[in-house]
């Protein structure tokens, strides 16, 4: 029997593709300007430079919405993967991944108002958002105002650990983007997933 | 000794900013090769009379009576600053030679004061054609070496060594026209208005953290071959450097521009490329890590690698699945 669970708010929609948008501009900015050579032309510097600031400042704003939001609304309490049996949750969502959807197994975790998130989804988007966002904001912040910086760190200039924090940062956010992309390919069909961020609707 | 003219007073007050148009990496003090320690010191001593009272020390304990103290403030140096100057270790008599032995000093002895020719003539010469060709071209009525290069001051690049040193000193040489309305009317045509040195350089990203850790030079000058003095044809907004990536890339022209005179040092440190460049500065796009970068587009690759293997699986399992059925 088909079921429709309206999931995910308007507020949260709209901030979720005003980040990913942001993120997109952010990564083509910022790969232009960490492998900058005369060999590969994607953005031109300066104009990625102004680009990535103002795209940045942004970010951090959607980010402060985001964590507000969050705390009024309580969907913060959507990350936190609830006792008892996470550990085996965990591991029959990653068997499922592994081989049942090979098989066409049924999903282990059917989204819910109340647990919109399988176990695995909950613990990766919260360590995305409240541990690697904040470093990924600080460090871009302290780029922007290199006097942030410390002077100099181990003989080299201090904003080298600031510049490689930012980067480490932006790569696994980026590696998470793209395992993100792809398992919005498992739901129900290849598209659902993805109309259910579009309408907040999702279809059992 | 005679007080020094008006005209040589302006170059000073100018030129205590400092130098770097004729204090490139790899200048040498060519004009006193082969002066003996004893003869250094003998000269030591010898500026010391002339410190008597032409330093603030002196000033304020002048060592005789009837001296014009108003001129004299005009006409101090400091013999701290003057003993780390690349001429320390020649007597003041060298250049105010003729008419200085005694006080008060000869009515005309400023015109016999030494100009910089007549040590530094081989390299003037190749200066001469450069300069021609410079935007200050114009004004070579007005100015001359000393207007932007402080003879008592002065340190070439691979003497003062930390390129922050040089670049504050070489930087302070061009802004202290350029981002004065004042010095700049002194020198440039009349009418001619001083262009906003923030508004010139709005294209620029962080425009005065630029000035502190490059030169106005490195982009205001032709790029000469490795080895060879940083030219003096200063260029203008049109023709000066504007590409960004001939600094922010892996093959840098800082290298041969403000770190040319630490070629020789280690450039490779902890892997980074560039590194001597970022013992001073993070230069986005030069001060790179080639293996962190390797291990990076590695993960990356993997993780593309690995959904595309598992999206195929999917497709390949779907498949399997309708036949069987």
């Amino acid at each position: 029997m088909a079921h429709r669970e309206y999931l995910f708010p308007l507020w949260l929609r709209l901030w979720h593709w005003t980040n990913a948008l942001l993120i997109l501009t952010l990564a083509v900015t910022g790969l232009s300007l960490h492998f900058a050579d005369p060999a590969l032309p994607l953005v031109e510097f300066s104009l990625a430079v102004r680009i990535h600031n103002i795209a940045g400042v942004a970010l951090i704003a959607a980010y402060a919405f985001f964590v507000v939001a969050n705390i009024v609304t309580g969907n913060w309490w959507q990350y936190i993967p609830k006792p008892p049996g996470i550990v085996g949750r965990a591991i029959e969502q990653a068997k499922w991944y592994a081989f049942g959807i090979f098989r066409d197994d049924p999903h282990p975790h059917t989204p819910s108002k109340e647990v919109n998130f399988n176990v695995l989804q909950a613990l990766t988007y919260w360590n995305v958002m409240y541990l690697l966002m904040p470093v990924l904001v600080l460090s871009g912040l302290a780029y922007l105002y290199p006097e942030l910086a410390p002077e100099r760190v181990m003989g080299f200039d201090g904003l080298l650990v600031v510049a490689i924090i930012h980067y480490l940062a932006a790569v696994a956010v980026l590696l998470f983007l793209l395992s993100h992309i792809y398992l919005c390919t498992t739901g129900k069909t290849v598209w659902s997933m993805f109309r259910m961020m579009i309408t907040g609707w999702h279809e059992h | 000794m005679k007080p020094l003219s008006g005209r040589w007073m302006l170059w000073l007050a100018v030129l205590f900013l400092g130098t770097g148009m004729l204090s490139p990496a790899g200048a040498q003090d060519k004009a006193a090769p082969g002066i003996s320690a004893e003869q250094v010191e003998r000269n030591r001593k010898a500026n010391q009379e002339c410190f008597a009272c032409h330093s603030e020390a002196g000033l304020h304990k002048l060592p005789k009576e009837g001296l014009d103290v108003k001129k004299l403030r005009s006409l101090l140096q400091s013999p701290e600053v003057f003993g780390q100057s690349d001429h320390q270790r020649l007597a003041c008599t060298k250049c105010h030679n003729e008419g200085y032995d005694e006080h008060p000093h000869e009515a005309n002895a400023r015109e016999s004061t030494s100009t910089c020719t007549d040590c530094h003539s081989k390299k003037a010469n190749l200066i001469e054609k450069q300069f021609e060709k410079s935007v200050h071209a114009d004004l070579a009525d007005k100015i001359s070496c000393p207007t932007c290069h402080n003879p008592h001051l002065m340190r070439v690049a691979d003497k003062l060594i930390d390129p922050r040193k040089i670049v504050a000193q070489d930087n302070r040489v061009c802004l202290g026209c350029h981002d004065s309305d004042e010095q700049f009317a002194r020198f440039a045509p009349d009418k001619k208005q001083r262009p906003l040195i923030d508004d010139v350089h709005h294209w620029l990203p962080n425009t005065r953290l630029h000035w502190k850790a490059v030169r106005c030079v490195d982009c205001h000058t032709p790029l000469v071959p490795a080895g060879e003095m940083i030219s003096h044809q200063i260029l203008g907004k049109e023709k000066a450097e504007k590409n960004c990536l001939s600094c922010h890339s892996a093959d840098s022209q800082l290298k041969t521009r403000l770190y040319r005179h630490l070629a020789k040092e280690e450039q490779q440190k902890l892997g980074f490329t560039n590194s001597i460049i970022l013992s001073n500065a993070y230069v986005l796009g030069a001060t790179r890590h080639p293996l962190l970068d390797t291990l990076v587009l590695g993960a990356f690759a993997a993780m593309l690698l690995g959904l595309l293997a598992h999206g195929l699986g999917r497709i390949v399992a779907r498949i399997l699945q309708r036949r069987k059925k």
